[in-house]
Protein backbone atom coordinates (compact mmCIF):
# COMPACT_ATOMS: atom_id res chain seq x y z
CA UNK A 1 0.00 0.00 0.00
CA UNK A 2 1.04 3.59 -0.67
CA UNK A 3 4.15 2.06 -2.27
CA UNK A 4 5.82 5.22 -3.55
CA UNK A 5 4.94 7.28 -0.49
CA UNK A 6 6.20 5.18 2.42
CA UNK A 7 9.34 7.33 2.43
CA UNK A 8 8.73 11.07 2.16
CA UNK A 9 10.44 12.04 -1.12
CA UNK A 10 12.25 15.12 0.23
CA UNK A 11 13.32 13.61 3.56
CA UNK A 12 16.67 11.91 2.88
CA UNK A 13 19.36 13.67 4.95
CA UNK A 14 22.78 12.93 6.38
CA UNK A 15 22.86 12.89 10.15
CA UNK A 16 25.46 15.02 11.87
CA UNK A 17 26.38 14.63 15.54
CA UNK A 18 28.89 17.08 17.03
CA UNK A 19 30.13 18.03 13.58
CA UNK A 20 30.62 14.41 12.43
CA UNK A 21 28.42 12.70 9.84
CA UNK A 22 27.35 9.49 11.59
CA UNK A 23 24.76 8.23 9.15
CA UNK A 24 21.60 9.18 7.29
CA UNK A 25 17.89 9.39 7.99
CA UNK A 26 14.51 9.56 6.27
CA UNK A 27 10.85 10.10 7.17
CA UNK A 28 8.60 7.03 6.90
CA UNK A 29 4.92 6.11 7.22
CA UNK A 30 3.20 2.89 8.15
CA UNK A 31 2.48 0.54 5.22
CA UNK A 32 -1.01 -0.37 6.33
CA UNK A 33 -4.47 1.20 6.71
CA UNK A 34 -4.14 1.34 10.48
CA UNK A 35 -1.65 1.96 13.25
CA UNK A 36 -0.21 -0.79 15.43
CA UNK A 37 1.30 -1.31 18.84
CA UNK A 38 4.88 -0.17 18.33
CA UNK A 39 6.39 -3.42 19.61
CA UNK A 40 5.15 -5.17 16.45
CA UNK A 41 7.46 -3.13 14.27
CA UNK A 42 10.66 -5.13 13.72
CA UNK A 43 12.64 -2.99 11.25
CA UNK A 44 13.38 -2.45 7.58
CA UNK A 45 14.89 -4.15 4.64
CA UNK A 46 16.99 -1.21 3.46
CA UNK A 47 19.42 -1.14 0.59
CA UNK A 48 21.00 2.09 -0.65
CA UNK A 49 22.96 1.97 -3.92
CA UNK A 50 23.41 -1.78 -3.49
CA UNK A 51 24.56 -1.67 0.15
CA UNK A 52 22.30 -3.36 2.71
CA UNK A 53 21.87 -1.75 6.13
CA UNK A 54 20.76 -4.39 8.64
CA UNK A 55 18.34 -3.98 11.52
CA UNK A 56 21.26 -3.46 13.92
CA UNK A 57 22.26 -0.31 12.00
CA UNK A 58 18.75 1.14 12.28
CA UNK A 59 17.01 3.15 14.98
CA UNK A 60 13.50 4.51 15.01
CA UNK A 61 12.17 7.86 16.23
CA UNK A 62 8.45 8.17 16.99
CA UNK A 63 6.07 9.65 19.55
CA UNK A 64 8.39 12.50 20.52
CA UNK A 65 11.00 10.18 22.00
CA UNK A 66 14.70 9.91 21.06
CA UNK A 67 15.63 7.29 18.46
CA UNK A 68 15.40 3.72 19.77
CA UNK A 69 16.97 0.52 18.46
CA UNK A 70 14.58 -2.18 17.31
CA UNK A 71 15.66 -4.22 20.34
CA UNK A 72 14.29 -1.35 22.48
CA UNK A 73 11.20 -0.94 20.28
CA UNK A 74 10.42 -4.58 21.02
CA UNK A 75 9.54 -3.67 24.60
CA UNK A 76 7.22 -0.77 23.63
CA UNK A 77 4.26 -3.12 24.06
CA UNK A 78 1.76 -0.46 25.23
CA UNK A 79 2.91 2.35 22.96
CA UNK A 80 1.10 2.81 19.65
CA UNK A 81 2.35 3.99 16.28
CA UNK A 82 -0.74 5.83 15.07
CA UNK A 83 -1.72 5.71 11.38
CA UNK A 84 -1.38 9.48 10.92
CA UNK A 85 2.14 9.80 12.26
CA UNK A 86 5.38 10.13 10.38
CA UNK A 87 8.45 8.52 12.00
CA UNK A 88 12.15 9.02 11.37
CA UNK A 89 14.32 6.06 10.44
CA UNK A 90 17.95 6.66 11.43
CA UNK A 91 20.72 4.58 9.86
CA UNK A 92 24.26 4.31 11.19
CA UNK A 93 26.73 4.85 8.33
CA UNK A 94 29.91 6.76 9.20
CA UNK A 95 30.49 9.48 6.62
CA UNK A 96 26.87 9.28 5.47
CA UNK A 97 25.75 9.38 1.84
CA UNK A 98 27.28 11.37 -1.00
CA UNK A 99 25.38 14.37 -2.36
CA UNK A 100 23.00 13.68 -5.25
CA UNK A 101 20.63 10.86 -6.16
CA UNK A 102 20.43 7.48 -4.42
CA UNK A 103 18.52 4.32 -5.18
CA UNK A 104 16.79 3.10 -2.06
CA UNK A 105 15.16 -0.33 -1.92
CA UNK A 106 12.81 -0.55 1.02
CA UNK A 107 10.42 -2.82 2.87
CA UNK A 108 8.90 -2.35 6.31
CA UNK A 109 8.33 -5.33 8.59
CA UNK A 110 5.43 -5.11 11.04
CA UNK A 111 4.28 -8.42 12.49
CA UNK A 112 0.64 -7.37 12.75
CA UNK A 113 -1.79 -9.93 11.42
CA UNK A 114 -5.38 -11.03 11.12
CA UNK A 115 -5.37 -13.16 14.24
CA UNK A 116 -3.27 -16.25 14.91
CA UNK A 117 -0.83 -17.45 12.26
CA UNK A 118 1.19 -20.67 11.91
CA UNK A 119 4.37 -18.54 12.14
CA UNK A 120 3.50 -16.98 15.54
CA UNK A 121 5.76 -19.13 17.73
CA UNK A 122 8.70 -18.91 15.34
CA UNK A 123 8.38 -15.11 15.18
CA UNK A 124 8.43 -14.86 18.99
CA UNK A 125 11.88 -16.46 18.86
CA UNK A 126 13.10 -14.68 15.71
CA UNK A 127 11.20 -12.04 13.73
CA UNK A 128 11.00 -12.73 9.98
CA UNK A 129 13.97 -12.09 7.76
CA UNK A 130 13.75 -8.54 6.43
CA UNK A 131 12.93 -8.13 2.75
CA UNK A 132 11.21 -11.47 2.32
CA UNK A 133 7.72 -9.98 2.45
CA UNK A 134 6.91 -11.89 5.64
CA UNK A 135 5.34 -9.43 8.05
CA UNK A 136 4.70 -7.04 5.17
CA UNK A 137 1.39 -8.35 3.89
CA UNK A 138 -0.03 -5.01 2.76
CA UNK A 139 3.12 -4.20 0.74
CA UNK A 140 4.62 -7.62 -0.03
CA UNK A 141 7.01 -6.29 -2.69
CA UNK A 142 10.27 -4.43 -2.01
CA UNK A 143 9.76 -0.87 -3.30
CA UNK A 144 12.48 1.10 -5.11
CA UNK A 145 12.86 4.85 -4.67
CA UNK A 146 15.22 7.31 -6.28
CA UNK A 147 15.83 9.99 -3.67
CA UNK A 148 18.02 13.04 -3.69
CA UNK A 149 20.05 13.71 -0.58
CA UNK A 150 18.99 17.03 0.87
CA UNK A 151 21.87 18.91 2.46
CA UNK A 152 19.68 20.50 5.10
CA UNK A 153 19.75 18.98 8.58
CA UNK A 154 16.14 19.02 9.74
CA UNK A 155 13.89 16.32 8.38
CA UNK B 1 -32.49 -0.80 5.88
CA UNK B 2 -30.20 2.05 6.88
CA UNK B 3 -27.07 3.36 5.17
CA UNK B 4 -23.70 4.46 6.43
CA UNK B 5 -20.02 4.53 5.54
CA UNK B 6 -17.03 2.85 7.05
CA UNK B 7 -14.37 5.54 7.17
CA UNK B 8 -11.96 2.75 6.14
CA UNK B 9 -13.16 3.89 2.70
CA UNK B 10 -11.17 7.12 3.12
CA UNK B 11 -7.88 5.53 4.27
CA UNK B 12 -5.91 6.94 1.33
CA UNK B 13 -7.27 10.46 1.80
CA UNK B 14 -6.31 10.24 5.45
CA UNK B 15 -2.83 8.89 4.65
CA UNK B 16 -2.18 11.83 2.31
CA UNK B 17 -3.73 14.25 4.83
CA UNK B 18 -6.34 15.32 2.30
CA UNK B 19 -9.30 14.58 4.59
CA UNK B 20 -9.26 14.85 8.36
CA UNK B 21 -11.54 12.68 10.45
CA UNK B 22 -13.96 15.60 10.70
CA UNK B 23 -13.87 16.04 6.90
CA UNK B 24 -14.76 12.35 6.49
CA UNK B 25 -17.69 12.60 8.90
CA UNK B 26 -18.88 15.81 7.20
CA UNK B 27 -18.77 14.05 3.80
CA UNK B 28 -21.09 11.33 5.11
CA UNK B 29 -23.43 13.74 6.89
CA UNK B 30 -23.66 16.46 4.25
CA UNK B 31 -22.97 14.86 0.88
CA UNK B 32 -24.50 11.39 1.05
CA UNK B 33 -28.29 11.63 1.01
CA UNK B 34 -30.05 9.23 3.42
CA UNK B 35 -26.76 7.96 4.93
CA UNK B 36 -26.10 8.78 8.57
CA UNK B 37 -24.14 5.77 9.86
CA UNK B 38 -20.46 6.01 10.82
CA UNK B 39 -18.21 2.99 11.13
CA UNK B 40 -14.52 3.27 11.99
CA UNK B 41 -11.44 1.11 12.38
CA UNK B 42 -10.24 2.15 15.82
CA UNK B 43 -6.53 1.98 15.02
CA UNK B 44 -7.02 4.01 11.83
CA UNK B 45 -9.26 6.83 12.97
CA UNK B 46 -8.27 7.31 16.61
CA UNK B 47 -5.30 8.09 18.77
CA UNK B 48 -5.19 4.57 20.14
CA UNK B 49 -5.77 3.11 22.68
CA UNK B 50 -6.90 6.30 24.45
CA UNK B 51 -8.03 9.17 22.21
CA UNK B 52 -8.43 11.47 25.24
CA UNK B 53 -11.40 13.28 26.73
CA UNK B 54 -11.08 16.35 24.48
CA UNK B 55 -11.38 14.12 21.46
CA UNK B 56 -14.44 12.36 22.85
CA UNK B 57 -16.19 15.74 23.27
CA UNK B 58 -15.26 16.76 19.72
CA UNK B 59 -16.49 13.40 18.41
CA UNK B 60 -19.97 13.87 19.85
CA UNK B 61 -20.03 17.47 18.68
CA UNK B 62 -19.31 16.28 15.10
CA UNK B 63 -22.06 13.65 15.34
CA UNK B 64 -24.52 16.36 16.32
CA UNK B 65 -23.28 18.94 13.84
CA UNK B 66 -23.36 16.59 10.83
CA UNK B 67 -26.38 14.53 11.85
CA UNK B 68 -24.44 11.26 11.98
CA UNK B 69 -24.62 8.22 14.25
CA UNK B 70 -21.77 5.98 15.49
CA UNK B 71 -22.82 2.49 14.35
CA UNK B 72 -19.99 -0.03 14.37
CA UNK B 73 -16.37 0.11 15.57
CA UNK B 74 -13.98 -2.37 13.94
CA UNK B 75 -11.28 -3.80 16.19
CA UNK B 76 -8.25 -6.01 15.61
CA UNK B 77 -5.97 -8.11 17.72
CA UNK B 78 -2.28 -8.65 17.13
CA UNK B 79 -1.20 -11.76 19.00
CA UNK B 80 2.51 -10.87 19.00
CA UNK B 81 2.01 -7.54 20.78
CA UNK B 82 4.00 -8.67 23.83
CA UNK B 83 6.76 -10.11 21.64
CA UNK B 84 7.97 -12.59 24.28
CA UNK B 85 4.97 -14.92 23.88
CA UNK B 86 1.93 -15.47 21.70
CA UNK B 87 -1.14 -13.91 23.32
CA UNK B 88 -3.42 -16.38 25.06
CA UNK B 89 -7.19 -16.35 24.54
CA UNK B 90 -7.45 -14.59 27.92
CA UNK B 91 -5.16 -11.82 26.72
CA UNK B 92 -7.07 -11.47 23.43
CA UNK B 93 -10.25 -11.23 25.50
CA UNK B 94 -8.73 -8.49 27.66
CA UNK B 95 -7.86 -6.51 24.55
CA UNK B 96 -11.39 -6.95 23.20
CA UNK B 97 -12.83 -5.83 26.54
CA UNK B 98 -10.74 -2.65 26.44
CA UNK B 99 -11.96 -2.03 22.88
CA UNK B 100 -15.57 -2.57 24.02
CA UNK B 101 -15.15 0.14 26.65
CA UNK B 102 -13.64 2.47 24.05
CA UNK B 103 -16.54 1.79 21.65
CA UNK B 104 -19.04 2.56 24.41
CA UNK B 105 -17.24 5.76 25.28
CA UNK B 106 -17.67 6.90 21.66
CA UNK B 107 -21.33 5.94 21.52
CA UNK B 108 -21.11 2.99 19.14
CA UNK B 109 -23.81 0.29 19.16
CA UNK B 110 -21.75 -2.53 17.68
CA UNK B 111 -18.20 -3.86 17.68
CA UNK B 112 -16.95 -5.86 14.72
CA UNK B 113 -14.24 -8.43 15.42
CA UNK B 114 -12.02 -10.05 12.79
CA UNK B 115 -13.15 -13.23 11.07
CA UNK B 116 -10.23 -14.98 12.77
CA UNK B 117 -11.38 -14.16 16.31
CA UNK B 118 -11.90 -17.46 18.18
CA UNK B 119 -15.46 -18.14 19.39
CA UNK B 120 -14.03 -18.75 22.88
CA UNK B 121 -12.91 -15.10 22.98
CA UNK B 122 -16.31 -13.84 21.83
CA UNK B 123 -18.08 -15.89 24.48
CA UNK B 124 -15.65 -14.71 27.16
CA UNK B 125 -16.21 -11.04 26.25
CA UNK B 126 -19.97 -11.41 25.88
CA UNK B 127 -20.91 -10.62 29.53
CA UNK B 128 -19.21 -7.20 29.22
CA UNK B 129 -20.83 -6.60 25.83
CA UNK B 130 -24.22 -7.34 27.37
CA UNK B 131 -23.52 -5.11 30.35
CA UNK B 132 -22.52 -2.24 28.01
CA UNK B 133 -25.34 -3.10 25.60
CA UNK B 134 -22.92 -3.48 22.68
CA UNK B 135 -23.48 -6.09 20.02
CA UNK B 136 -20.46 -8.16 18.95
CA UNK B 137 -20.30 -9.11 15.29
CA UNK B 138 -17.82 -11.48 13.72
CA UNK B 139 -16.85 -10.43 10.24
CA UNK B 140 -17.54 -12.91 7.47
CA UNK B 141 -14.98 -11.97 4.86
CA UNK B 142 -14.09 -13.67 1.59
CA UNK B 143 -13.01 -16.40 1.06
CA UNK B 144 -14.96 -17.40 4.20
CA UNK B 145 -18.53 -18.45 3.55
CA UNK B 146 -21.80 -18.11 5.40
CA UNK B 147 -22.01 -21.88 5.33
CA UNK B 148 -19.65 -23.84 7.54
CA UNK B 149 -18.28 -23.95 11.05
CA UNK B 150 -17.18 -20.33 11.54
CA UNK B 151 -20.67 -18.90 11.16
CA UNK B 152 -22.43 -22.04 12.34
CA UNK B 153 -20.81 -21.97 15.78
CA UNK B 154 -22.00 -18.40 16.34
CA UNK B 155 -25.57 -19.11 15.25
CA UNK B 156 -25.61 -22.21 17.43
CA UNK B 157 -24.35 -20.29 20.47
CA UNK B 158 -26.87 -17.48 19.93
CA UNK B 159 -29.76 -19.91 19.62
CA UNK B 160 -28.66 -21.91 22.67
CA UNK B 161 -27.98 -18.92 24.93
CA UNK B 162 -30.65 -16.55 23.66
CA UNK B 163 -28.19 -13.64 23.69
CA UNK B 164 -29.06 -10.55 21.65
CA UNK B 165 -25.48 -9.30 21.69
CA UNK B 166 -23.67 -11.65 19.30
CA UNK B 167 -23.93 -12.14 15.56
CA UNK B 168 -22.19 -11.67 12.23
CA UNK B 169 -21.00 -8.80 10.04
CA UNK B 170 -21.14 -10.02 6.43
CA UNK B 171 -18.66 -8.31 4.14
CA UNK B 172 -20.18 -8.11 0.67
CA UNK B 173 -16.88 -9.33 -0.76
CA UNK B 174 -18.31 -12.80 -0.01
CA UNK B 175 -20.75 -12.13 -2.85
CA UNK B 176 -17.88 -11.48 -5.26
CA UNK B 177 -17.93 -13.83 -8.23
CA UNK B 178 -14.70 -12.91 -10.00
CA UNK B 179 -11.50 -10.97 -9.19
CA UNK B 180 -11.98 -7.24 -9.50
CA UNK B 181 -10.79 -5.69 -12.75
CA UNK B 182 -8.71 -3.16 -10.80
CA UNK B 183 -6.90 -5.94 -8.92
CA UNK B 184 -6.10 -7.73 -12.20
CA UNK B 185 -4.93 -4.48 -13.79
CA UNK B 186 -2.50 -3.92 -10.93
CA UNK B 187 -1.10 -7.44 -11.30
CA UNK B 188 -0.63 -6.82 -15.03
CA UNK B 189 1.30 -3.61 -14.30
CA UNK B 190 3.52 -5.74 -12.08
CA UNK B 191 4.24 -8.15 -14.92
CA UNK B 192 1.42 -10.71 -14.89
CA UNK B 193 0.19 -11.89 -18.27
CA UNK B 194 -3.26 -11.19 -19.70
CA UNK B 195 -3.69 -14.94 -20.07
CA UNK B 196 -3.36 -15.29 -16.30
CA UNK B 197 -6.09 -12.68 -15.74
CA UNK B 198 -8.35 -14.43 -18.25
CA UNK B 199 -7.67 -17.79 -16.56
CA UNK B 200 -8.55 -16.32 -13.18
CA UNK B 201 -11.89 -14.98 -14.47
CA UNK B 202 -12.59 -18.28 -16.26
CA UNK B 203 -11.82 -20.39 -13.17
CA UNK B 204 -13.98 -18.11 -10.99
CA UNK B 205 -16.93 -18.80 -13.28
CA UNK B 206 -16.23 -22.55 -13.15
CA UNK B 207 -16.05 -22.55 -9.35
CA UNK B 208 -19.32 -20.62 -9.21
CA UNK B 209 -21.02 -23.02 -11.62
CA UNK B 210 -19.61 -26.09 -9.87
CA UNK B 211 -17.68 -27.19 -12.95
CA UNK B 212 -14.14 -26.54 -11.67
CA UNK B 213 -11.69 -29.46 -11.74
CA UNK B 214 -11.30 -29.40 -7.93
CA UNK B 215 -13.13 -28.70 -4.67
CA UNK B 216 -12.03 -25.89 -2.37
CA UNK B 217 -11.66 -28.12 0.73
CA UNK B 218 -10.08 -26.01 3.51
CA UNK B 219 -9.56 -22.96 1.32
CA UNK B 220 -12.61 -21.10 2.60
CA UNK B 221 -11.52 -21.48 6.25
CA UNK B 222 -8.51 -19.23 5.68
CA UNK B 223 -8.16 -15.47 5.41
CA UNK B 224 -7.30 -14.25 1.92
CA UNK B 225 -3.97 -12.83 3.13
CA UNK B 226 -2.89 -16.06 4.80
CA UNK B 227 -4.02 -18.04 1.77
CA UNK B 228 -1.91 -15.89 -0.56
CA UNK B 229 1.16 -16.53 1.62
CA UNK B 230 0.48 -20.29 1.70
CA UNK B 231 -0.02 -20.39 -2.07
CA UNK B 232 3.20 -18.48 -2.77
CA UNK B 233 5.09 -20.95 -0.58
CA UNK B 234 3.46 -23.86 -2.38
CA UNK B 235 4.40 -22.53 -5.81
CA UNK B 236 7.96 -21.59 -4.92
CA UNK B 237 8.94 -24.35 -2.50
CA UNK B 238 6.18 -26.97 -2.69
CA UNK B 239 4.38 -28.15 0.42
CA UNK B 240 1.45 -26.76 2.40
CA UNK B 241 -0.92 -27.84 5.15
CA UNK B 242 -2.88 -31.02 4.45
CA UNK B 243 -6.30 -29.47 3.73
CA UNK B 244 -4.85 -27.24 1.01
CA UNK B 245 -2.76 -29.86 -0.80
CA UNK B 246 -5.40 -31.16 -3.22
CA UNK B 247 -6.88 -27.81 -4.30
CA UNK B 248 -3.41 -26.25 -4.59
CA UNK B 249 -2.10 -29.08 -6.79
CA UNK B 250 -5.16 -28.90 -9.06
CA UNK B 251 -4.98 -25.11 -9.18
CA UNK B 252 -1.34 -25.26 -10.22
CA UNK B 253 -2.22 -27.71 -12.99
CA UNK B 254 -5.05 -25.43 -14.13
CA UNK B 255 -2.73 -22.41 -14.27
CA UNK B 256 -0.22 -24.39 -16.32
CA UNK B 257 -2.95 -25.46 -18.73
CA UNK B 258 -3.90 -21.86 -19.47
CA UNK B 259 -0.65 -19.90 -19.23
CA UNK B 260 2.52 -20.91 -21.08
CA UNK B 261 5.43 -21.11 -18.62
CA UNK B 262 3.67 -19.15 -15.87
CA UNK B 263 5.79 -16.86 -13.75
CA UNK B 264 5.30 -16.58 -9.98
CA UNK B 265 2.97 -13.60 -10.42
CA UNK B 266 0.91 -15.49 -13.04
CA UNK B 267 0.31 -18.23 -10.46
CA UNK B 268 -0.71 -15.59 -7.94
CA UNK B 269 -3.21 -14.10 -10.39
CA UNK B 270 -4.84 -17.42 -11.30
CA UNK B 271 -5.16 -18.19 -7.56
CA UNK B 272 -7.33 -15.09 -7.08
CA UNK B 273 -10.16 -17.31 -8.36
CA UNK B 274 -10.09 -19.37 -5.15
CA UNK B 275 -10.46 -16.22 -3.02
CA UNK B 276 -14.14 -16.06 -4.04
CA UNK B 277 -16.48 -17.39 -1.37
CA UNK B 278 -19.24 -18.76 -3.62
CA UNK B 279 -21.61 -18.43 -0.71
CA UNK B 280 -25.37 -18.60 -1.22
CA UNK B 281 -27.87 -15.74 -1.17
CA UNK B 282 -30.42 -18.14 0.28
CA UNK B 283 -28.14 -18.65 3.30
CA UNK B 284 -27.87 -14.86 3.64
CA UNK B 285 -31.66 -14.59 3.71
CA UNK B 286 -31.89 -17.29 6.38
CA UNK B 287 -29.17 -15.70 8.51
CA UNK B 288 -30.44 -12.12 8.20
CA UNK B 289 -31.70 -12.12 11.81
CA UNK B 290 -28.13 -12.75 13.00
CA UNK B 291 -26.67 -9.80 11.12
CA UNK B 292 -25.31 -6.98 13.31
CA UNK B 293 -24.38 -4.66 10.43
CA UNK B 294 -22.87 -5.11 6.97
CA UNK B 295 -19.73 -4.07 5.18
CA UNK B 296 -20.86 -2.88 1.78
CA UNK B 297 -17.52 -3.87 0.29
CA UNK B 298 -16.59 -2.78 -3.23
CA UNK B 299 -13.42 -2.33 -5.26
CA UNK B 300 -14.41 -0.23 -8.25
CA UNK B 301 -17.59 1.53 -9.33
CA UNK B 302 -17.75 1.48 -13.12
CA UNK B 303 -20.58 2.65 -15.42
CA UNK B 304 -23.50 0.24 -15.85
CA UNK B 305 -23.67 -0.49 -19.60
CA UNK B 306 -26.60 1.32 -21.26
CA UNK B 307 -27.64 3.09 -18.04
CA UNK B 308 -26.15 6.57 -18.16
CA UNK B 309 -25.24 7.94 -14.74
CA UNK B 310 -25.55 4.56 -12.97
CA UNK B 311 -22.58 2.71 -11.54
CA UNK B 312 -21.90 -0.76 -10.15
CA UNK B 313 -19.08 -3.03 -9.02
CA UNK B 314 -19.00 -5.58 -11.83
CA UNK B 315 -17.41 -8.28 -9.65
CA UNK B 316 -19.72 -8.24 -6.61
CA UNK B 317 -23.42 -9.15 -6.48
CA UNK B 318 -24.52 -6.28 -4.25
CA UNK B 319 -28.07 -6.37 -5.64
CA UNK B 320 -28.44 -10.01 -4.66
CA UNK B 321 -27.06 -9.36 -1.17
CA UNK B 322 -29.43 -6.43 -0.52
CA UNK B 323 -32.44 -8.39 -1.78
CA UNK B 324 -31.58 -11.39 0.42
CA UNK B 325 -31.12 -9.18 3.49
CA UNK B 326 -34.39 -7.38 2.85
CA UNK B 327 -36.31 -10.65 2.37
CA UNK B 328 -34.75 -11.92 5.59
CA UNK B 329 -36.05 -8.87 7.47
CA UNK B 330 -32.74 -7.09 8.10
CA UNK B 331 -33.32 -3.49 9.20
CA UNK B 332 -29.84 -2.47 10.33
CA UNK B 333 -27.01 -0.62 8.64
CA UNK B 334 -25.20 -1.39 5.41
CA UNK B 335 -21.98 0.61 5.59
CA UNK B 336 -20.05 1.27 2.40
CA UNK B 337 -16.53 -0.14 2.62
CA UNK B 338 -14.33 0.89 -0.31
CA UNK B 339 -11.17 -1.18 -0.62
CA UNK B 340 -10.10 -0.86 -4.27
CA UNK B 341 -8.00 2.24 -3.73
CA UNK B 342 -5.06 -0.02 -2.80
CA UNK B 343 -5.01 -1.43 -6.33
CA UNK B 344 -3.85 1.91 -7.71
CA UNK B 345 -1.36 2.64 -4.96
CA UNK B 346 1.60 1.36 -6.95
CA UNK B 347 1.09 4.51 -9.04
CA UNK B 348 1.56 8.21 -8.40
CA UNK B 349 -0.97 10.10 -6.28
CA UNK B 350 -2.40 11.76 -9.41
CA UNK B 351 -3.19 8.33 -10.90
CA UNK B 352 -4.79 6.94 -7.76
CA UNK B 353 -8.54 6.62 -7.28
CA UNK B 354 -10.79 9.32 -5.89
CA UNK B 355 -12.26 7.77 -2.74
CA UNK B 356 -14.89 10.46 -2.26
CA UNK B 357 -16.29 9.99 -5.77
CA UNK B 358 -16.16 6.17 -5.53
CA UNK B 359 -18.08 6.19 -2.24
CA UNK B 360 -20.67 8.64 -3.63
CA UNK B 361 -21.27 6.27 -6.57
CA UNK B 362 -21.60 3.27 -4.25
CA UNK B 363 -24.07 5.10 -2.05
CA UNK B 364 -26.12 6.07 -5.10
CA UNK B 365 -26.23 2.38 -6.04
CA UNK B 366 -27.26 1.37 -2.51
CA UNK B 367 -30.07 3.95 -2.49
CA UNK B 368 -31.24 2.57 -5.82
CA UNK B 369 -31.17 -0.99 -4.48
CA UNK B 370 -32.97 -0.32 -1.22
CA UNK B 371 -35.46 1.98 -2.93
CA UNK B 372 -34.86 5.40 -1.43
CA UNK B 373 -34.52 8.62 -3.37
CA UNK B 374 -31.70 11.14 -3.14
CA UNK B 375 -34.01 13.55 -1.35
CA UNK B 376 -34.02 10.87 1.30
CA UNK B 377 -37.58 9.68 1.84
CA UNK B 378 -38.16 5.93 1.76
CA UNK B 379 -40.51 5.05 -1.09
Amino acid sequence: MFDNYLIRADSLRNEVVDGTVVGFKMAVRIANYRGVFLSLHTGYFLEVDGVTYPREAQSFEINGKPPRTFEEIKSAVWEHWDFDDEAILHVACPGGLAPGEHTVRFQQCVIAAYGYLPTDKVWVETPPELGTGAGSDKTPNVVSYVLTLDEKQDV
Amino acid sequence: MKLGVSLYSYQQSQFFRELTLEDQIREVGEHLPYADGIEIVDEMSLRYPDPGEDFVSRWFMWMERYGTVPVTMDVSFDVLQFRDHVMSYDEVTERLERDLRLAKRLGFSNVRVLSTCPIEVLIAALPLAEELDLRLGKEVHQPMRLEGRQVGEIVEYVERSGTHHLGIVPDFGIFGFRPSEVLLAQYERRGASREASAASVELSAMLQAGTAPFALDDVSNQTAGNLRVAWKNFVSRGGCEAGLAKPFAALKAFAESRVIEPTEIDYVVVAEAIMQSNTSLETMRELAKHVISCHGKFNNMSPVPNSPGEFHDLAIDTAGAIAALREGGFEGYVNTEYEGQRYSQDRTRAEMMDEVEQVRRHQAMLRRLIGVTADAGAQ
